[in-house]
């Protein structure tokens, strides 16, 4: 018939497997697979240098284990029951995971040599296994000798801890030469949870004058502590001198023979008993694992499920409360620029204009605008389209630049933030045709005219200065001097008119620019705010979008949370009933006799 | 300028700028008063380790434990005050119990602190802290130049103590104030009579130990208690045990097998209980038989016996210990407590006025000499800087890792003449000279190198 407690601790790994927690259930298994095994597994644990070793060499009254002055024992030592004396090492091929489900390996070695092979080779080796005849292992009693705890190198407490879950028994050793430190006590406290039958070994009392004070302070400590542990004072040097001169009395001072009958009695003999406990402690360590992150579900209303949904919630209404601030924020980036824009485009062409004008002007001060009009004609209008189309290229790439500016200043990016094409098609219309100046040619007829009419004038006046002088009217001083006065009237005459049309050219050309400005300048507003308005639209529809995606995610948001309502409270239901299914199953391994621990529902 | 005299300007210049604030003032005062004082050494560890004990041998005087810190600084006569609060300290008698010294404390149970003045010729060169062991680092490091810290067996928890220790960035740049001590080396052999060789190849192990080294400068072992009997033997005392190593040997080990047969009543000498129990509590079981073996082979005289006691204890080589690593190197150890100080005011009361005080911290820690020499003796013992074998010995010993005494830098072992100093003074120097040229040699290597050059250009003036 299968033992009572095996029933209840197939349904604690029952239950760790609806609650879906694989290390409790491997744990559970572990121990269930153990407690079937009829060995009795002591272990005997404690700090380094407490006198473990010698401990279990003193039990024995052999030296099975080696001890010494340095850290000795790296590998937990496997003492058992054989016919001859025998000692193995079991190396584990993959370094990591559980002692019970590797595939391991189990090379025999000399018994003297075990403790030595397995320092040297500590990294590989799991476990050593010495086999000896003791009538004290005869019915199946597993002595094992741990690393010490505490210990620097780390991997020796990992390798105590891992033989803790496998042991019926615990002996914990702390030497006399103090009480039981807090690290101690920790130890002790760890060692309870995963094995209740754990008793205190106070070694080397032969070293120390005051141990009895010791033991005292001891007891007091684990009383105050509410360690219901045994305390037993020994001293493994004393037993081993006495088992090699056969001194009964040294036997009995030794503090031994108590120990020993301690553990036939509570260890041996009451084997069901311990079993019982040690699955009790196990099972209800487990369950108040599974009852604890149930119990945080069903108290915490704002429980880790609809948190999540809560916090997306918010962060959608934040999103959108942001987008309303940034969006106020783009359309004045947007309206500023563009208003820059503008005016320095403006600017520019002002300029490009005036430098074309100058230059007219510089050339009409010298040259005759009856010549090559039609090519000073060809020069201004090439240089007035450059300038506007320069001005207008440059209008482009303001714009675009103005264009991602405000993208940067748009909450959010994406692929299509900068638009294609917001620019207008065309908007260089030619300008109205340059007109020609007035020119006044100098005919040859004009020029005679005006030559007799110069000459007119020295002839009368040398004619009757000469007169004067009995000379006719008409003489040969009087005519020179009619053409010399008739040549200078034709140069000057011929001046004249050179000014006038240079003069009349300038204002030509000024009134094309000047034309040609009005008409380029609007042309560049205008394409301005059409620029202007085709971003804002762009943009304002790309914001309009964003709005509604974010909006849509916040009322998603909303719903799921109240969704959540729901599908918790028919949690809060199962989980409840959950629950009471563990309590109940707490209670019967509590039944088993396992020390009472506060679990309420 | 000397690093000592550049740490004092900094503290005066400290003064001048926070002149204003009281706290600070104060601080600074105390700063200064400690930058006189010889080396401030606490003695930590866990409870029941032993610190009363350890402190005691050294001092060479017994006193009863205290449960606050316990500062032993030198005086011309015995005097004790307690300190307790804000209020001025008060003076109080010192008694006895029994054969030790006892602090009549008084009302003022929970003092902050006992400073005791003794006439001991240890207390020149060191002020001695004997700390509760409910200290926290921060307690401890805080007063303390540098600490003996003691342990059985380097356990995690000793190692977390000593890794606090080298938190703050300047103590990590000058690891110089820590020696290791395994207390209770008596214990440590099961109390065979070999224990103490056991327990000194125990601390060789863990001064070799990758864990271990870089957190302090040396580890010994002490067995305390017979250390502090080795220096307070009485007459009586040694006519007790005397006459018990009188006895045959056989008989007596029987006896001595554990302390309750020893102080038992079937003891086969005339002797009484209570002398027994007095020994026993004296010497431990240990001390005993290792006191009647060491009389059984002729050190039959007190002094002889005293001798031999001090030098097997440990007691001797811990004096070594702290002569080598403390005394020797006050200057380092004061300068860097006057830089930690001042980092603390700089950080707790920072000021426009003391940027440039900042600034100079920064420097003498990064460039003093000193410190770099500490630097490169923790990144070789670490195993950050990897040198050939004998490179590695010889670079150790002349940044002075075994002690800055030229001589002892160089290494000779007999008292050498200045000629044969200076020969192998520029030898040295020549050879690190090349190693700092060498350019196949690794990056660290050639860092090294140079720091060992700049120490042998150091020395060079005082071979002239």
């Amino acid at each position: 018939m299968a033992p009572p407690w095996l029933d209840v601790l197939d349904e604690t790994i029952g239950a760790c497997v609806t609650h879906r927690r694989p290390d409790l259930e491997a744990r559970l298994r572990e121990k269930r697979a153990q407690q079937l095994d009829p060995k009795l597994r002591v272990l005997v644990v404690g700090e380094s240098k407490q006198g473990k070793s010698q401990l279990v060499n003193a039990l024995l009254n052999a030296p099975v284990c080696a001890v010494g002055d340095d850290v000795t024992t790296t590998v937990p030592t496997y003492v058992q029951h054989a016919e001859t004396p025998s000692a193995a090492l079991v190396r584990n091929a993959s370094a990591n995971g559980s002692i019970f489900h590797t595939p391991t390996e189990r090379i025999a070695v000399p018994i003297e040599q075990v403790t030595r092979q397995a320092s040297a080779q500590s990294q590989h080796v799991v476990r050593a296994e010495i086999g000896i005849p003791r009538a004290l292992l005869d019915n199946g009693l597993v002595l094992i000798d741990t690393p010490g705890v505490g210990d620097t190198r780390s991997a020796h407490t990992a390798g105590t801890f891992a033989t803790l879950i496998q042991a019926d028994a615990v002996l914990l050793v702390s030497d006399a030469t103090g009480e039981l430190t807090t690290a101690e006590m920790a130890l002790l406290k760890k060692v309870m949870e995963a094995c209740p039958n754990v008793t205190v070994v106070v070694t080397k009392i032969d070293l120390v004058p005051s141990w009895r004070a010791v033991v005292e302070r001891n007891r007091a400590l684990l009383a105050r502590a509410g360690v219901p542990a045994k305390l037993i004072p020994v001293s493994s040097a004393l037993r081993l001198r006495a088992a090699k001169t056969g001194d009964q009395r040294l036997n009995t001072e030794s503090g031994f023979p108590e120990l020993l009958a301690c553990v036939q009695r509570d260890i041996v003999a009451s084997a069901d008993l311990l079993a019982r406990r040690a699955v009790a402690v196990v099972a209800s360590s487990a369950i108040t694992q599974l009852v604890t992150p149930l119990r945080e579900e069903l108290t915490a209303h704002d429980s880790s499920h609809t948190s999540a949904t809560i916090s997306t919630l918010q962060e959608a209404q934040r999103r959108v409360d942001e987008l309303r601030r940034r969006s106020a924020r783009w359309q004045n980036v947007l309206n500023d620029e563009m208003a820059d824009l503008i005016s320095d485009v403006e600017y520019d062409l002002r300029d490009r204009t005036r430098r074309i004008l100058r230059e007219v002007e510089k050339t009409y001060d010298e040259a005759d605008p009856a010549i090559g009009w039609e090519k000073f004609e060809q020069w201004l209008e090439d240089n007035l389209n450059e300038a506007a189309t320069t001005n207008f290229a440059w209008l482009m790439e303001r714009a675009e630049w103005v264009a991602a500016k405000v993208a940067r200043n748009f909450p959010v990016y994406r692929e299509d933030l900068i638009p294609g094409s917001v620019l207008p098609d065309d908007l260089l219309e030619p300008a109205s045709k340059l007109e020609k100046p007035k020119i006044e040619p100098f005919s040859v007829p004009q020029k005679v005219f005006t030559g007799l009419r110069g000459s007119y004038g020295g002839v009368l006046m040398f004619g009757l200065v000469t007169s004067l002088a009995g000379m006719p009217l008409i003489n040969v001083i009087s005519l020179g001097a009619g053409a010399l006065f008739g040549g200078k009237s034709i140069m000057d005459e011929s001046d004249q008119r050179l000014k006038r049309r240079q003069a009349a050219a300038k204002a030509a050309a000024q009134r094309h620019v000047d034309d040609f400005f009005v008409k380029a300048s609007k042309d560049v507003r205008d394409s301005g705010r059409q620029i202007q308005r085709s971003l804002r639209n762009h943009f304002s529809t790309l914001a309009e979008e964003l709005q509604e995606t974010l909006m849509e995610s916040a009322r998603s948001a909303k719903r799921a949370v109240q969704d959540d309502q729901t599908e918790r409270e028919r949690r809060m239901r199962e989980g409840r009933k959950e629950l009471d299914k563990l309590v109940t199953l707490y209670k019967r391994v509590q039944a088993l006799g396992g020390p009472t621990m506060e679990l309420s529902a | 300028m000397t690093l000592d005299r550049v740490v004092w300007t900094m503290l005066q210049e400290a003064r001048g700028i926070y002149q204003d604030s009281p706290r600070a003032t104060a601080w600074l005062r105390a700063q200064a008063e400690r930058y006189a004082e010889p080396v401030r050494i606490a003695v930590a560890g866990r409870s029941h380790i032993g610190k009363t004990t350890v402190v005691n041998a050294l001092i060479g005087d017994e006193f009863t434990p205290q449960s606050s810190f316990v500062w032993y600084r030198g005086g011309t006569g015995p005097r004790a005050h307690v300190f307790s609060g804000p209020s001025r300290p008060h003076e109080v008698a010192i008694g006895r119990r029994g054969a030790r010294h006892h602090v009549e404390t008084g009302q003022f149970d929970r003092a902050d602190r006992i400073v005791v003045e003794w006439p001991a010729r240890t207390l020149r060169d060191v002020v001695l802290i004997d700390t509760p062991s409910d200290a926290s680092p921060e307690q401890v490091l805080g007063d303390a130049d540098a600490v003996l810290y003691l342990m059985r067996h380097v356990q995690d928890d000793d190692l977390r103590f000593l890794q606090s220790a080298h938190d703050h960035p300047i103590a990590r740049t000058a690891a110089v104030h820590t020696v290791a001590v395994l207390a209770r080396a008596d214990e440590i052999g099961g109390g065979r009579i070999d224990a103490l060789s056991s327990a000194k190849q125990i601390a060789r192990r863990y001064r070799r130990d990758a864990a271990v080294q870089p957190l302090c400068q040396n580890v010994v072992s002490v067995a305390g208690l017979l250390a502090v009997a080795a220096r307070t033997l009485r007459e009586d005392e040694f006519q007790a045990l005397r006459a018990l190593a009188s006895l045959g040997r056989e008989e007596l080990e029987d006896h001595l097998l554990s302390a309750d047969r020893f102080a038992g009543e079937r003891f086969p000498l005339p002797m009484d209980p209570a002398v027994r129990q007095a020994l026993l509590e004296r010497f431990g079981i240990f001390g005993v038989r290792l006191v009647t073996a060491l009389v059984r082979q002729g050190f039959d005289s007190q002094v002889k016996l005293t001798g031999q006691l001090v030098q097997r204890s440990g007691l001797g080589e811990l004096r070594d210990s702290i002569a080598v690593h403390f005394t020797e190197r006050r200057e380092v150890l004061k300068a860097r407590s006057a830089l930690l100080a001042l980092d603390v005011l700089l950080r707790m009361e920072p000021r426009q006025a003391a940027r440039k005080l900042v600034a100079d911290l920064e420097r003498v820690v990064a460039s003093a000499h000193d410190f770099r020499e500490l630097r490169l003796v923790a990144a070789v013992q670490s195993g950050r800087t990897k040198l050939p074998a004998e490179l590695q010995t010889e670079a150790l010993r002349l940044v002075g890792a075994e002690g800055t005494a030229p001589a002892v830098r160089l290494g000779f072992e007999y008292e050498a003449d200045q000629r044969e100093l200076r020969e192998a003074l520029l030898d040295a120097l020549v050879r690190w000279q090349a190693q700092a040229a060498d350019v196949h040699a690794s990056h660290d290597h050639r860092r090294a190198a140079q720091v060992v050059v700049r120490t042998c250009e150091g020395l060079l003036p005082q071979f002239p």
